[in-house]
């Protein structure tokens, strides 16, 4: 949360003279980040980011409170004009009656109301209107701007209600159920979830939506004469469950669910006493309700000097360290051993609560800056032996110097792409709370992203891959399988390139124990997908690891695509597992090979793979089957004969080539062309 | 044949290449001794019928002129063949385009994930993924954030539908990788830990500087007397090998319920150069996330808080790589549009 602080409000609680240059720098070192330091009129504006860990920082006082430890350390004074309670005495004779009852104390940790009469309602002075605008609040009137005004200069947030809609002058603060509905006094008609701290009055109307806004029905207006005036603490869980249910927030309400001080209250109550008489003319008419039933215990801390060296990295000395947290308000009790005891000040009870955030208050102070940098102490991990990512590295390496470009594609997918290519979006995970219609489904394939960067981008030529993870659905408490695929999609060239590129890339990660097979299934995702015999899979040790083919021409055609588009889909992890960089050195042949070429006429839907792999198993010799020309029905193979411990003769080829010949004959019904 | 009849038909040849004007006189020439048919071949076909105390001299003398002559045929080739430039063969079109081989491109994130990468694995860093689709309880309870504490505002989170565990609670989409930290504890079981964990983030919102997905990079570090000192060491190494020798790294306090103390991690601006300037913060870039890890996060991981510390940092890819390439929109990276693509 950021606050916004003008320096001529911030100097009325800090005596300094730091510049606004030196204030935005230290104390983005040592506490809150100060993200821009803007000049309104004569003035500086600080915006300050508030982390949810201090709303003791969220106001003026707060932050002042802050500096005047932080800027000496750096050779500035800077001296904090103290909050004191007066305690003075508010008794007056004839109270106005208030009747208030807390059905539980956890709602309202503490509740303060004082009534004010003879109030004049009209605009504040111009000071207050010019501190709270520049602070990013508008002034609406002397009464509001109260409230306002001590919000931001002491973070604590209060409401004023006009005493006499307040019918029987009783109020019942409890848990709303049911159901019930308010009226906010921004004229919004709020349902109330169950479990929402509420007020209502002696006539049973709801009246105050605590902390976060007050009611339509009782809100200040100019004709109020009597005001009643709250400044409370309210259980943090409870206000902000309510603002994430009903997706609202004020600044009170922000406050709230950070948790706010409520030894703070009676500072707050003072003050907002001073402004009334001041701003309003008005006076006291009731005696102060204090309904304070359980004060927090103090918090004292042991904390190891030994720990602090520890997880700083130096010595700090002990007198250091003291000073340090005396500074910041802690008491510490001394101990001539190296453990000390440290109390926490009141406004830090919630925040502080481990030695841990005691080393993070010595260490801010002190200074990271003023820390050395060392590199932690050389160890050698065993590394995995077969890392993905160095394949996944290599394997894009590959890919971009065969010409591909690499996308990157959101993983989450509309139920139009899914239901475009034939997935059912009941197949996948859903977003319970998506953003856009566009991202609700976490894909389970690749392959419609890619398809869909083919369609976005209207190219008639290109290569594109991804590398990422599909989200596979498990049981119901199971989380899904993630699995890493290498798709790749190429835009109009033929069924030869695609199978070169797997190939390819199967010799480039050490793969050479595949198989490559039709794929049969017809109801599958890729069966549907695919054309039904331009599809092939790669296996490995009888498991499929993944398909290559033409996409149907009709699903493409449906979505206004010409080209012939043709993909690959790898299952990368799967494939990493059988990758290798070791290569085998073979020795170089001694003896000269004989190579012939030898022409067949093939039957109609014969593989080709089938006969060079025929071919190849006739006999060791043989060291290499190639395909070098293709005919209408003539097939035409260059064979590589070679004996690594001898010359072959021509008569000992005959043989093998009659072998081959005959086998081809005999079971492929393939004729040797003569 | 003697000795002095070899020596002429060397010298003879060797006058003949001399004199020779052109390339086919040349290999004419080459053919008449050496040709399968010239005079040099036949000589040595002839060798095995010598004697024997003959037949070694002559066959060296013989096996010197024929490399001899090989030489000169060479020489007067090469001659030939640079008289004969100058002439027509003189112009040629080198501003003709060339043939290159295929250009791809991978994606920037690939370059940026491969240049952290590099830089943490020389200091021992063990790179390694976790899930992307996770149980709350890796991904904020047992980072010490309980369900409605105000800290998870800052992670607007996705949760999987009708995906939960009886232990760990719902499903989401990670929104940090800090997610990794419990998951590597379990892994290891007993320190050290050097852990790396680059992965796909997600997170409910998008604007120009926002995509509901992006990619982040955590880096952690368990041992025994692991200090503050040593994640300032890291991040200055980082910075000045990333963002180059005269960048500058500082920490300043913020809070992560997950670490204690907490910091954000500022580098000097790479617009400016620290001077300061529209993007930055007088001078100092925001760059990520950092802490001690919270002795209740090691617990949570089965790790003895009492003996061993430890430090984590994490922040986003895009953000630095944005900057570095001046783009202005996030969504372009996801955007898969081959014009922008293709320039990298």
């Amino acid at each position: 949360m950021n606050i916004k602080i003008p320096d001529s409000w911030l100097k009325e609680h800090l005596k300094t003279k730091a510049t606004a240059k030196q204030i935005g720098e230290y104390l983005s070192l040592c506490s809150q980040s100060v993200e821009k330091i803007t000049k309104v009129d004569h003035d500086w504006l600080y915006d300050i980011e508030i982390t949810t860990n201090r709303p003791d920082c969220l106001s003026i006082y707060g932050i002042a409170r802050e500096l005047a430890v932080i800027l000496p350390r750096f050779g500035i004074t800077a001296k904090l004009n103290l909050l004191l309670i007066n305690h003075q005495s508010l008794a007056i004779d004839h109270p106005l009656p208030l009747e208030v009852k807390i059905t539980k104390p956890s709602l309202c940790p503490r509740f303060t109301a004082l009534i004010f009469d003879n109030v004049v309602v009209k605009s504040s002075p111009k000071i207050v209107q010019e501190r709270l605008e520049k602070a990013g609040i508008r002034a609406i009137n002397n009464v509001v701007d109260i409230s306002n005004y001590l919000m931001l200069g002491l973070g604590q947030p209060m409401h004023t209600f006009d005493y006499d809609k307040i019918k029987k002058a009783k109020m019942i603060l409890r848990e709303s159920a049911g159901g019930e509905k308010l009226t906010t006094l921004d004229g919004q008609v709020r349902p109330l979830p169950d479990g929402t701290i509420i007020i209502e009055d002696g006539e049973g109307r709801i009246i105050d939506l605590c902390g976060i806004m007050g009611g339509d029905n009782s809100q200040v207006d100019k004709k109020t004469k009597r005001v009643l005036l709250f400044v409370q603490t309210y259980g943090p869980f409870r206000i902000r469950q309510t603002c994430q249910k009903l997706a609202f927030r004020t600044d009170a309400a922000s406050r709230f669910e950070k948790g706010v001080d409520p030894e703070g209250v009676m500072t707050a109550m003072e003050r907002a006493i001073e402004m009334f008489e001041e701003n309003c003319g008005a006076k006291i008419a009731s005696n102060l309700i204090d309904i304070y039933p359980n004060p927090p215990k103090p918090k004292t801390i042991k904390l190891d000097l030994k720990l602090v060296d520890k997880i700083m990295g130096i010595e700090i000395p002990q007198k250091e360290v003291i000073s340090i947290l005396e500074s910041l308000g802690f008491s510490i009790i001394h101990s001539p051993l190296s453990i000390i005891n440290c109390c926490v000040p009141h406004w830090r009870h919630e925040d502080i609560s481990l030695p841990e955030d005691l080393i993070e208050e010595i260490a801010r102070i002190y200074g990271y800056h003023n820390l050395p940098s060392n590199l932690p102490p050389t160890i050698v991990l065993q590394q995995p032996k077969n890392n993905i990512f160095n394949w996944e590295e290599k394997t894009k390496e590959a890919l971009k110097f065969w010409g591909f470009t690499e996308t990157i594609n959101y993983s989450m997918v509309s139920e139009q792409l899914l239901k475009n290519w034939e997935i059912k979006p009941e197949d996948c995970l859903k977003i319970a709370n998506p953003l856009t219609d566009e991202w609700i489904y976490m894909r389970t394939s690749l392959v419609l992203s890619l398809l869909e960067v083919v369609n976005n981008n209207k190219k008639s030529k290109a290569k594109i891959f991804e590398i990422s993870n599909v989200y596979l659905p498990q049981n119901h408490d199971q989380l899904p399988e993630e699995n890493l695929m290498l798709t790749g999609l190429i835009i109009d060239e033929n069924f030869g390139c695609l199978k070169g590129i797997v190939e390819a890339l199967l010799e480039e990660m050490g793969i050479n124990n595949y198989q490559i097979n039709p794929y049969q299934l017809q109801k599958t995702f890729y069966g549907k997908i695919f054309h039904p015999t331009r599809r092939a899979e790669v296996i490995i040790d009888k498991a499929p690891l993944g398909i290559f083919g033409e996409i149907k021409k009709p699903l493409l055609l449906k979505l206004g695509i010409k080209e012939k588009i043709f993909v690959f889909d790898l299952d990368f992890k799967e494939l990493v597992k059988y990758a290798t960089t070791e290569k085998k050195y073979f020795p170089i042949p001694k003896y000269p090979p004989i190579i012939e070429d030898l022409s067949f006429v093939i039957p109609a839907k014969t593989y080709v793979g089938k006969i060079m792999e025929m071919i190849k198993t006739v006999n060791p010799t043989i060291k290499s089957v190639d395909l070098i020309d293709s005919y209408e029905q003539t097939r035409t193979f260059r064979i590589t004969y070679q004996d690594l411990n001898k010359t072959l003769t021509n008569k000992e080829v005959e043989k093998i080539r009659e072998k081959i010949i005959k086998g081809l004959k005999d079971k492929l019904k393939v004729q040797l062309k003569s | 044949m003697d000795i002095v009849r070899l020596q002429n038909l060397k010298n003879q040849a060797i006058s003949n290449i001399l004199e020779s004007k052109s390339e086919k006189d040349l290999e004419q020439i080459r053919i008449e001794y050496l040709g399968r048919h010239g005079e040099i071949t036949q000589l040595i076909s002839k060798l095995p019928s010598l004697k024997p105390e003959k037949r070694k001299d002559f066959g060296l003398l013989l096996n010197e002129t024929k490399k001899t002559i090989e030489e000169a045929i060479k020489n007067q080739s090469a001659i030939l063949h640079h008289r004969s430039l100058g002439k027509d063969e003189g112009w040629f079109d080198i501003t003709l385009p060339g043939l290159k081989p295929p250009q791809g491109h991978l994606h920037l994130i690939t370059y940026a994930i491969e240049e952290i990468t590099n830089i943490f694995e020389k200091i021992g860093f063990n790179c390694i993924a976790y899930p992307e689709v996770e149980w709350d309880w890796y991904a904020f309870e047992g980072l010490n954030m309980p369900k409605n504490h105000p800290a998870r505002d800052e992670w607007e989170t996705f949760f999987i539908k009708d995906l939960s565990h009886p232990k760990y609670g719902e499903a989401v989409l990670t929104p940090q990788t800090s997610s990794g930290q419990l998951r590597e504890m379990e892994r290891v079981g007993q320190p050290p830990i050097r852990m790396l964990n680059i992965a796909k983030c997600h997170r409910r919102q998008i604007d120009t500087s926002h995509a509901p997905m992006f990619y982040q990079f955590e880096g952690l570090v368990i041992d025994k007397n692991v200090n503050i000192t040593h994640l300032k060491g890291t991040l200055d190494y980082f910075v000045k090998q990333y963002f180059g020798p005269k960048k500058e790294s500082r920490i300043r306090p913020f809070h992560f319920q997950f670490t204690e103390p907490s910091f954000e991690v500022d580098v000097t601006c790479v617009v400016c150069g620290g001077r300061g300037c529209k993007v930055c913060k007088q001078g100092w870039m925001e760059l990520g996330g950092a802490g001690m890890v919270h002795p209740q996060v090691l617990k949570n991981g089965g790790i003895d808080p009492t003996k061993y510390t430890g430090f984590a940092f994490g922040w986003g890819v895009e953000r630095v790589l944005m900057m570095k390439y001046k783009i202005d929109d996030i969504r372009l990276l996801f955007g898969s549009d081959l014009r922008f693509l293709q320039q990298f």
